[in-house]
């Protein structure tokens, strides 16, 4: 049925991209830059016609004040510092102080470049339409008379926030910093965090109209080839006309777009980016956003965090399984409820039977409605929670606890038990933070299955969940990697986390290789001097 | 194409649109519209020979008051409804006249029958509640001495419910062992086999203190189907050494002085009962071992000794002994295999069983117990002398 939907809504976007690709009309605006300044300027102004925050500036240099030149540059993006410290200074009083023997020929850019201004970035440019690309990323041009080419020079200057601890993933021991809105700030956490040769970024520009740079970052000869190459062509075949979050991307690259699960996972977190790339991964990287992709992605990813790895593993490996567990109840919860107290209330201790029933004797709807009520009525107030100003946010969960919970029951409108189930069910789905959107659309589902045929329809909800889990792949490792395929090493970290030394083999699943699949030597276990020594030399890196 | 793949989601949207609106129409039942039965009675008219059956029901309405933690004023959270009927069956379904509601018995605690009906035999009124698939096998069986009405009606002190409160009280049989918890499954297995004789608890209700308690007052002993006599505390004690089904429960013996009493708390009993056919006899040898702690001495005797512990352990083993013959004398005259020493010899001896099988009611009158008691006193808790005024003769 899913196939079938799929093939029809991959029939019609084809259909429309047909019809689009006519459309589509690309400006090649490929004419040389011409030797006269005003016809340049000309140009220029004409493109720019309703920009107004474009600056065109006119000025003489050289000795005698004989070359006519002129910077182009968006005030809004440019470093007006920048520009005159570094290019107008030195090009009209520097040329000036030049001794009347020196002769050289400013009509050149590249004699400019070479003896004049004092700025690393730069680069000759002999296309209008380079001039209008290099303008837009807020480059100032610099344009001399007499002269075919011009300089582009690197003097953007970008308000970003500063690094801060990131709002989603909050950690109580472990690195605070977080990725920030600048991608060149974000790759240089990246790089401070693993000083290594191999460590790649590539980088890719997308989007025709926001020209969004999107950069690959990987650990050479630990990631799979394949997989970078796999990357690559996905990203190559995007044609959009803006990227402005990593969400674009994702979407346009996952493997099952009409899966409910995120075959993608994403972090704010460079710690936990640089774990996923030492692992073998790949991230990738959008200008614009804090969040960072990584790919390929396993179902057990939701259920690790950070601080599982930097604490110590007894504490770590019980919140793990509290996060299994919490993760089935965050979409089995009500529906378990409803099947036990609609179709068998045998299988109910019998004193708890006597409170239910007690409790739910003035409610007048049948159980799965009252359940649909009260995940309803949860979900506006989160949504409702989310977008209010913080402010106003106290009186929503004042009104969702006292109003809506303590009144409804005493109303008679709600059973006691439905609020404990539906708020249980509530605070789990928190605990996953990953899977929130699946589990959230899930627990919809299984609530109709259950008032369907009660445990019959659970079960059976549970096992197509289970085949399709088992179907998905993220960039061509399967989803519930260890656990179907079965992999004992790779349990060594699933439902229990064991100690560090002895997590030193990456994910097989995700490397596919024996090259790379060490990341640290064995028998580190710490013991007292003299017992294991000469054992702990490291096996094989790399 | 595309118009009938729309057309096709269309129809699997609206399947699930429906699917949606018809639950509840497919097996399911709101705990509304359940009437939950906890306990159930039966009874003979005896004028016109109808059955009528009496379910205890949880009164939802009492509990779902605000205040309500479950009575409150008006003093009961159950009801007790009767139907009467030609059968079981017709009788339980004749309660929803007064209900409104389904009877649901997957909760159903125990089922009582009167004495009288049990003298008369009690196989025709098993069956219903083994064969509906609703009723659990595991529910209790009680004989009661006094009018079900009676003790349906007497409200327990900490519970709400009767028939919460009486599980309680087979639950905890083991404190004293002078009881026996029976449930419907075992007893009609007891029934269905060749020689074993079901034993059932006896209920009645004390006065004592000025309110109607629940009380347990015996086992009742059933040859067949039919209630024939009933054993006392001590004599169902005898019979649950041999079962290996005491779990714990006091012991008292005069001191080795003789000044005074001593109570011992049983630990742990274990026993293992042997068959043996001889020449014309047969003889089962049963071994019990018992572990007990000394809990009590209502004397001033220092018990602490060597000499004293033997001869006491020897006196526990005599009383243990004294027990068991007792309860065998007992159902000797009700000849009633309360033991299972049949079932036993059926189970180790299938051959000989075979011949003997249609004498057994004679033979069972001649057996030969050989009972060897081994009892040991592990400890004396946190006492090792008698609580005395200790003689202070030698300093004055």
């Amino acid at each position: 049925m899913f196939r079938y939907i799929s093939r029809v809504i991959r029939y019609l976007s084809l259909k429309n991209k047909n019809e689009n690709n006519g459309a589509v009309t690309v400006e090649n605006n490929n004419e040389p830059i011409c030797a006269d300044l005003k016809r340049n300027l000309q140009m220029i102004k004409e493109v720019m016609r309703d920009s107004s925050d474009v600056t065109i500036h006119e000025f003489n240099f050289g000795h005698d004040r004989r070359f006519r030149g002129a910077l182009v540059f968006f005030s809004s993006m440019a470093d007006r510092q920048e520009i005159h410290e570094n290019i107008l200074q030195p090009m009209m009083f520097g040329s000036l102080m030049l001794k009347e023997d020196v002769d050289m020929d400013f009509t050149q850019v590249e004699t400019i470049k070479r003896n004049l201004i004092s700025v690393t970035d730069c680069q000759n440019i002999s296309l209008v339409s380079e001039i209008m690309e290099n303008l837009l990323l807020g480059a100032t041009i610099l344009l001399v008379h007499g002269s075919k080419e011009a300089l582009a020079i690197k003097s953007e200057k970008r308000k970003t926030r500063n690094i801060e601890e990131p709002g989603t993933e909050a950690v109580v021991r472990g690195p605070r910093e977080g990725f920030n809105e600048d991608v060149n700030a974000n790759i240089s956490l990246i790089r401070r965090k693993i000083k290594d040769p191999d460590l790649c970024v590539e980088k890719f520009v997308i989007g025709e109209k926001s020209q969004t740079d999107v950069y690959i970052v990987y650990l050479k000869r630990v990631a799979n080839p394949k997989l970078i190459e796999e990357i690559r062509r996905r990203l190559n075949r995007i044609r959009v006309d803006a990227i402005l979050d990593s969400g674009y991307i994702e979407q346009f690259i996952e493997d099952a777009p009409l899966s409910i699960f995120p075959t993608i996972s994403n972090s704010e977190k460079p710690d936990k980016v640089v774990a996923k790339i030492l692992e073998g991964r790949a991230a990738i990287l959008v200008d614009g956003t804090p969040f960072a992709l990584a790919v390929p992605m396993l179902f057990i990813e939701s259920f690790q965090i950070g601080e599982d790895y930097y604490s110590r593993p007894f504490l770590a490996s019980i919140m793990r399984i509290i996060r299994f567990l919490s993760y089935l109840i965050s979409f089995l919860g009500p529906a378990i409820y409803v099947a036990l107290t609609v179709f068998h209330q045998e299988l109910i201790p019998t004193s708890l039977l006597i409170s239910i029933a007690g409790g739910r004797q003035r409610v007048p709807f049948p159980a799965i409605l009252e359940a649909f009520l009260m995940l309803f009525t949860f979900d506006i107030l989160r949504e409702a929670g989310v977008r209010l100003p913080k402010a106003v946010g106290q009186t929503i969960g004042i009104v969702g606890a006292l109003v809506l919970g303590q009144a409804s029951v005493e109303a008679g409108l709600i059973s006691p038990f439905m609020v404990i189930v539906v708020s249980a069910t509530a605070i789990a789905s928190f605990a996953v933070p990953a899977q929130t959107d699946s589990s959230t659309i899930l627990r919809y589902l299984f609530l109709m299955l259950a008032g369907i045929a009660g445990g019959f329809g659970i079960i059976i909800g549970l096992l197509v969940l289970l085949v399709h889990l088992a179907s998905l792949r993220s960039f061509g490792t399967p989803y519930l990697w260890p656990i179907v395929p079965l992999n004992f090493y790779g349990l060594r970290d699933v439902f229990i986390r064991m100690p560090i030394w002895t997590l030193s083999r990456r994910p097989s699943a995700v490397i596919w290789s024996d090259e790379g699949s060490y990341s640290q030597g064995s028998g580190l276990m710490p013991a007292p001097p003299g017992k294991n020594e000469g054992n702990s030399e490291r096996k094989e890196r790399d | 194409m595309v118009k009938t793949g729309v057309k096709l989601i269309a129809k699997l949207v609206l399947c699930l649109v429906l699917l949606l609106i018809l639950t509840g129409c497919s097996g399911g039942t709101e705990v509304n519209d359940l009437e939950i039965v906890i306990l159930m009675g039966v009874e003979k008219d005896e004028a016109t020979g109808d059955i009528q059956v009496t379910a205890q029901i949880v009164k939802k309405v009492a509990l779902s008051q605000p205040s309500g933690d479950g009575g409150g004023e008006s003093g009961k959270a159950y009801w007790n409804v009767s139907g009467t009927g030609k059968t079981v069956f017709d009788a339980v379904r004749m309660i929803t006249h007064k209900t409104g509601n389904r009877l649901f018995v997957s909760h159903n605690q125990a089922v009582f029958f009167g004495k009288e009906l049990a003298e008369e035999g009690l196989q025709e009124y098993l069956d219903f509640f083994l064969r509906a698939h609703e009723m659990r096998p595991t529910a209790m069986i009680l004989i009661t001495e006094v009018p079900i009405q009676d003790v349906m009606n007497a409200k327990p002190e900490t519970e709400n419910f009767p028939g919460i409160n009486l599980t309680k009280l087979m639950k905890t049989y083991g404190f004293t062992s002078y009881y026996y918890k029976m449930n419907m499954k075992n007893f009609s297995s007891c029934l269905m086999c060749d020689s074993m004789s079901p034993v059932a608890p006896l209920i009645s209700i004390s006065t004592e203190n000025g309110s109607r308690d629940i009380n347990i007052s015996g086992m009742a002993v059933f040859r067949k189907d039919k209630m024939v006599g009933s054993l006392s505390f001590e004599e169902t004690r005898g019979l649950l050494w041999v079962l290996g089904e005491v779990k714990s429960g006091v012991i008292v013996i005069p001191s080795p002085e003789k000044k005074g009493l001593v109570s011992f708390e049983i630990i742990e009993a274990k026993s293992k009962v042997k068959p043996e056919i001889g020449n014309g006899k047969i003889t089962f040898h049963i071994k019990i071992k018992v572990d007990v702690s000394l809990s009590e001495q209502m004397t001033d005797e220092i018990l602490a000794t060597e000499q004293k512990f033997k001869k006491m352990q020897n006196d526990i083993a005599d009383a243990i002994r004294k027990e068991i013959m007792t309860t065998y004398e007992k159902s000797k005259k009700l000849n009633a295999d309360i033991f299972g020493f049949g079932e036993l010899l059926h189970k180790k001896q299938n051959g000989k069983w075979k011949i003997i099988k249609n004498n057994w009611e004679e033979i069972y009158q001649d057996l030969e117990l050989d009972i060897d008691v081994e009892a040991l006193i592990r400890k004396t808790d946190l006492l090792k002398k008698p609580v005395a005024a200790i003689e202070r003769g030698n300093k004055k």
